[in-house]
């Protein structure tokens, strides 16, 4: 584990929260040790969209069946990281990644890794819920019946129905699993979505602000779900709730400007931030 | 500076006159939203009214039924097509009405055109089937002539003066006699759905411009919408952005925009005279109808595929799903609606359009029904311009029941796709 020697925590004197001196430091990383063992090892990662830096060096750890929210105010890159993970920036064009991200030892970015396997791994829950049009039924079949890893139409039923109780969502739609999946609330959608992202058993669950479109009932769901789900899954949330961040994730990534600053154990971070940037943001003086 | 202060109640008397104001300016607007439509249904209206004012008469016709004498004299035995029926037909119906023939046989002759050649034909037929009814006498039923069809419909009025119109006093009463006594049955036009184009109007049936119009829509189905989906897919979701795509980009717009006579050119040079496939053949027709078709559809199919919501793409590559997955599983079930609607509109284009027909040989007199692709064959754009050109007067209102045929077939082929978009988007 890194630490960082060379910055003691800023005092609390007024002053703009970024100062330039500071962008360019190497990120606090808390010493406490990680929750898990390390699933996906980024180191020094950069993102280009058209040639415009969008992330700076990046280099995190993100340990297994543990809950990592990455938080900082918008447009701070937090997203983007999160996106390379799965290579979803592949889909955009003029977008370059540099730099290398390893899971379980492995380059996601090696040319033998293929992304589609590499999404079946690493699944992904959208800001937006977005279920096919389709049956909530076909919703959830959908991933094993492309990656063929569900053969007979019985096989499919058992997967369906594990994928939809795991996800919470069976009580409420057992009765119509041959309606469309677009008809339910949004949070059941939402919950929908995760269930068909667990389908395949990725082994990484990738979230990119889930609650945001939803109201606090529907949000309280999910958190709980995904507190379950953490005993499987390791998973990376990308929230602007500093609240939500504190109750769902056992670490933390503090983004700024398309750097990290500062990471570290959730409680730790929201006690005891060493950074003033991270402070300030945590406390809602910007961001 | 107090003279510009502005008091409560100027506030609020300033809102009520702009209220005002703005509520008369949207009761304007919807006024002339309602008069436009009203134009437009109006004139939709007087040109349907006006078409089918003229092409319902051609919807009925007139059959003389009259009994022939098969004099063994003179019908052929052995080969009764040779028999001048027409004639003895004439001969024996003057002599029934008890009039005398001049010298010349002009009464005759008068007496023959008032019947179809038609009646040749079928006396002829009945002969062949039954060379026995030689010395009997038979009813046979015939058309009545163009003009003694129009006689019966009222279109030719006796104010006329007689050297102006085609049937002569005399004539007009051996038609009235003929009727009085029974003879002559007005029924529904059969004949026009059966038959091939004639050059004799009450023989003329719209059935080869029909088939050879269907042909055509199927070849052209079968190239344009597979080949321009397929286009447009490729274009809008697999080609990579850059100066070539949108190079072809703007040559799919402007292509959309060709005039459709040079569409015909195209046609004419590469089709017929480079690829030597058989003139005013379905085949050649429905070639040229699709390329014609293929920017439309492109454009459509392209704008729809645009319209999918990202989130669902996102969904599905996110899912692991490839990029062909996404898009067959996804993307263009999602757009298929759009792609069907341009579909459609582009083949009720093709089936309308005229100018490229003219130049592949296709508004030559044709009176056969196609059975092939590879036939020569008429459409229905294209037989309306040939019954309009035709001097004979009761092509007028074949003319418009042509139209009328071609506003059905339209009609039909939209409600059919219409229905099948209906099932795509149920389909979930």
């Amino acid at each position: 584990m890194k630490f960082n020697l060379f910055r003691a925590p800023d005092g609390v004197e007024g002053g703009a929260p970024a100062e330039t001196p500071l962008m360019a430091a190497p990120p606090v990383v808390h010493s406490s040790g990680p929750v898990g063992p390390t699933k996906i090892a980024a180191r020094d990662v950069s993102v280009f969209y058209s040639g415009k830096q969008a992330l700076h060096d990046v280099s995190l750890d993100i340990p297994d069946k543990t809950v990592t929210a990455l938080i900082g105010p918008s447009g701070c890159g937090k997203s983007t990281f999160l996106r390379t993970m799965n290579r979803m920036n592949d889909t955009i064009p003029g977008c370059k990644v540099t730099g290398r991200i390893e899971m379980d030892g492995e380059d996601i970015n090696a040319k033998s890794v293929d992304p589609v396997l590499l999404r079946a791994r690493v699944g992904m829950v959208f800001q937006k819920p977005n279920p096919f049009p389709k049956t909530i039924y076909e919703n959830v079949a959908y991933g094993p019946r492309i990656h063929g890893l569900a053969t007979s139409r019985a096989e499919l039923d058992v997967v369906v129905e594990a994928s939809l109780k795991r996800a919470g969502l069976w009580e409420e739609v057992a009765d119509r699993l041959h309606s469309p999946g677009t008809g339910l609330s949004g949070g059941q959608q939402q919950r929908l979505v995760i269930a068909r992202a667990i389908a395949v058993e990725p082994e990484v669950i990738l979230m990119d602000e889930p609650c945001s479109a939803l109201d606090p009932i529907a949000t309280a769901k999910i958190e709980e779900l995904i507190d379950e789900l953490r005993e499987r899954y390791c998973i990376v949330i990308v929230t602007h709730s500093m609240a939500q961040a504190a109750r769902v994730s056992q670490r933390t990534a503090f983004f700024h400007m398309g750097r990290l600053i500062e990471t570290g154990d959730t409680e730790d971070i929201f006690t005891n931030p060493r950074e003033r940037r991270t402070l300030d943001y945590i406390t809602g003086r910007f961001g | 500076m107090t003279d510009a202060t502005v008091t409560p109640e100027v506030r609020a008397e300033r809102l009520r006159a702009g209220l005002k104001r703005r509520y008369a300016r949207e009761g304007r607007f919807r006024l002339y939203g309602l008069l436009a439509i009203g134009v437009a249904v109006g004139f939709l209206l007087l040109l349907l009214g006006r078409i089918i004012e003229q092409g319902h008469t051609a919807f009925y016709t007139h059959t003389v039924t009259v009994p022939v004498y098969m004099d063994p004299a003179r019908v052929d035995r052995a080969y009764p097509q040779g028999t001048n029926f027409e004639l003895l037909v004439a001969e024996q119906q003057l002599a029934r009405m008890g009039v005398a023939d001049d010298a010349q046989g002009l009464k005759a002759a008068a007496m023959r055109g008032l019947f179809s050649s038609e009646l040749k034909f079928a006396a002829a037929a009945r002969i062949q089937a039954n060379p026995n009814l030689i010395g009997q006498t038979v009813p046979i039923a015939a058309p009545a002539s163009d003009d003694a069809d129009l006689y019966f419909k009222g279109e030719i009025s006796l104010d006329t003066p007689a050297d102006q119109r085609r049937l002569s006093d005399e004539q007009i009463g051996w038609l009235d006699r003929m009727k009085t006594s029974g003879l002559v049955a007005a029924h529904f036009n059969s004949g026009l759905f059966t038959r091939g184009d004639s050059t004799e109007p009450e023989l003329a049936g719209v059935l080869g411009a029909v088939v050879g119009s269907a042909l055509m829509l199927l070849v052209t189905a079968f190239i344009a919408i597979p080949l321009g989906v397929g286009a447009a897919l490729y274009l809008e979701e697999f080609a990579p952005r850059g100066r070539i795509t949108d190079l072809i980009e703007v040559n799919i717009n402007n292509l959309a925009a060709v005039p459709s006579i040079i569409y015909g050119l195209l046609g004419l040079a590469l089709f017929i005279n480079w690829m030597h496939l058989p003139r005013a053949s379905p085949l050649v027709g429905g070639l040229v109808l699709a390329l014609m078709a293929l920017p439309t559809i492109i454009i459509a199919t392209r704008s729809s595929l645009k319209a999918v919501p990202p989130s669902i793409r996102e969904a599905a590559l996110a899912m692991g799903a490839s990029k062909t997955q996404t898009v067959f599983h996804h993307t263009l079930p999602l757009a298929m609606p759009g792609v069907m609607t341009g579909a459609i509109i582009s083949m009720a284009h093709a089936l309308g359009e005229t100018a490229p027909l003219l130049l592949i040989g296709m508004v030559s007199f044709i009176p056969g029904i196609p059975h092939g692709l590879g036939e020569p064959t008429g459409a229905l754009p294209s037989l309306v311009y040939i019954w309009e050109n035709a001097s004979e007067r009761a092509f007028h209102e074949r003319t418009a029941a042509a139209i009328l045929v071609l506003l059905a077939f339209m009609i039909v082929m939209n409600a059919a796709a219409i229905f099948l978009r209906r099932r795509f988007e149920r389909r979930w």
